[in-house]
């Protein structure tokens, strides 16, 4: 009876998952946990790094031996839901294209375009901020990727993560997670990323232009421009018209201003849904052994490499605009063409401010800002179009 | 829907150019759109000075007559005497509260009869024995 203790207690230890904890799922912990800091502490997208960063920890928690296909085992998050349930389809949420669309309906309710009404000449910036995804693209392409994953890798540097995720599953599919955890990671931290960019590409009398309050804009002109844009950009890119429709359909229920509680309804609770459900499927998908690849290090690396392109040639094209405008705009709002709204706004009024504190850039940041959006959704809607979806 | 460039490092330079020259040409065709979006404006001030003078909205009516004709009651002015009895109402009404009356004036309509009506119709209202 005694003999057979030793016996009972491995056949226990072989029911759990812990025989299969490797250094990999350590490492994967640990990146998870650092994410749940840089939330936490530093504040940096707390939104999605928490949710992000708890999934990616629990993704690494390995099954039980029985669901080992091919010696591996699948985490014990996959394995409890492998037939089914919240999990499984969270992440058939983001692969049927179903919650990138409604978190566009939310962003969109929560947007105010009237800085971009107010100033069409700085939607060229939207345009000229995305230099990054093409540089990424390209880069991509040398190191070996098909030309849809280059295509879905270089949209990264759109810092617009539902658009990427939206090109990702049509493109490269296989690649959705590394491609939206490190969209999401740099769009974090382009507090960090952006400013040594726009500051070694200005000098000191650029960053300190100071830029006039723009016009004020009318209730009809914020009502009429949703239901124009979104006419103009799905006639031409009908790849991405489930975005930009939702987007569009979002801010109009905030403009009429006769829909309250269905634009505080999509802004509030249905976008914070949307987001812990986006959260747990896009952590779910960094399990070690498809994450920690040479593969998933070249996608980050080019997602930064697309950041900083894209940071430079807003602020190279502010500068060129500059040249033939008689009322100069201040370069530092070009970087704002990256569509990472609020942030990337933000951040080139807090290097203007730190110049010049009587230099509130942030209305005019703004514009480029949510131009970025469009930007974005239009090379996206190309790529689509040229690249097709296998 | 199948890919129709090349899939090679020409195919990427020429997706490149092509993408980054239609974006150019697609934002700068909305910012020309934007670019005439204050003609709404002008359009909806036409508008309104188009309309004739006696219509308008329901608010802009009443409060167009409120201005033409004030509330005219035959010198129904409230007279100091007025005053301080509904002073003397509403700090009954609020218990003693602490309370500041910014503003009085003669109503539209007679708020006091009608309500005086109802408690009068009430106190006749048949009502079941309790049990």
């Amino acid at each position: 009876m005694l003999e057979q203790i030793p016996i009972f207690l491995q056949a226990l230890l072989d029911q759990t998952g812990a025989i299969h904890f490797s250094f990999g799922n350590l490492i994967m912990i640990i990146i998870g946990s650092i994410m749940i800091y840089l939330a936490i502490a530093k504040h940096y997208e707390p939104l999605l790094l928490v949710g992000i960063g708890f999934s990616c920890i629990v993704a690494n928690v390995p099954g039980p031996p029985d669901d080992v296909p091919g010696g591996q085992a699948i985490s014990a998050l996959l394995y409890a839901v492998k037939d089914g349930g919240l999990f499984h389809y969270a992440y058939m949420g983001v692969e049927k294209l179903i919650i990138p669309p409604l978190i566009f309906l939310g962003v969109g309710a929560m947007t105010d375009f009237g800085p971009m009404i107010a100033n069409p000449r700085l939607v060229i910036l939207g345009a000229g901020a995305h230099l990054g995804i093409f540089v990424a693209l390209i880069l991509a392409k040398v190191l070996g990727f098909t030309l849809s994953e280059a295509g879905a890798i270089g949209l990264i540097g759109g810092a617009d993560g539902p658009m990427a995720i939206f090109v990702a599953v049509k493109l490269a599919p296989h690649l959705l997670g590394p491609i939206s955890v490190a969209a999401y990671s740099y769009m974090a931290l382009m507090p960090m990323i952006q400013p040594p960019v726009m500051r070694l590409l200005t000098t000191k009398a650029e960053r300190q232009i100071p830029m006039a309050q723009s016009r004020k804009v009318s209730k009809l002109e914020k009502i009429a421009f949703p239901v124009v844009i979104a006419i103009i950009v799905n006639l031409f890119f009908p790849p991405v018209a489930p975005l930009i429709t939702m987007l569009m359909l979002g801010n109009l229920l905030k403009e009429v201003g006769v829909t309250d509680r269905l634009s505080k309804t999509a802004a509030g609770g249905l976008m914070n849904v949307i987001i812990i459900i986006l959260t747990v499927a896009i952590g779910s998908t960094m399990a070690a052994d498809k994450f920690l690849t040479f593969q998933t290090l070249e996608i980050v690396v080019l997602g930064l490499i697309a950041f900083l392109f894209g940071t430079g040639s807003g602020v190279v094209t502010a500068k060129i605009m500059n040249l033939f405008l008689k009322v100069k705009i201040n370069p530092l709002i070009g970087s704002a063409g990256i569509a990472s709204v609020p942030i990337a706004a933000r951040v080139s009024h807090i290097v203007a401010y730190q110049e010049n504190p009587n230099n509130l850039l942030i209305y005019h940041a703004m514009g480029p800002n949510l131009a970025g959006v469009f930007g974005t959704a239009i090379s996206g809607g190309i790529l689509l179009a040229l690249l097709g979806a296998n | 829907m199948t890919a129709i460039v090349p899939d090679t490092l020409q195919g990427a330079l020429i997706v490149s150019v092509i993408d980054f020259f239609l974006s150019f040409v697609i934002i700068s065709g909305i910012g020309v759109v934007l670019a005439l979006f204050p003609l709404l404006n002008r359009v909806a001030q036409f508008r309104s000075r188009m309309q004739p003078a006696g219509a308008g909205t329901h608010a802009k009516r009443v409060a167009a007559e409120r201005k033409l004709a004030p509330l005219d009651r035959g010198g129904d002015e409230p007279t100091d005497e007025d005053i301080a009895a509904i002073a003397a109402a509403v700090l009954v009404v609020l218990d003693g509260a602490p309370h500041r009356i910014l503003h009085i004036e003669p109503s539209p309509r007679s708020g006091w009869a009608a309500a005086g009506r109802v408690a009068h119709h009430a106190s006749h209202t048949p009502s079941l024995p309790k049990p």
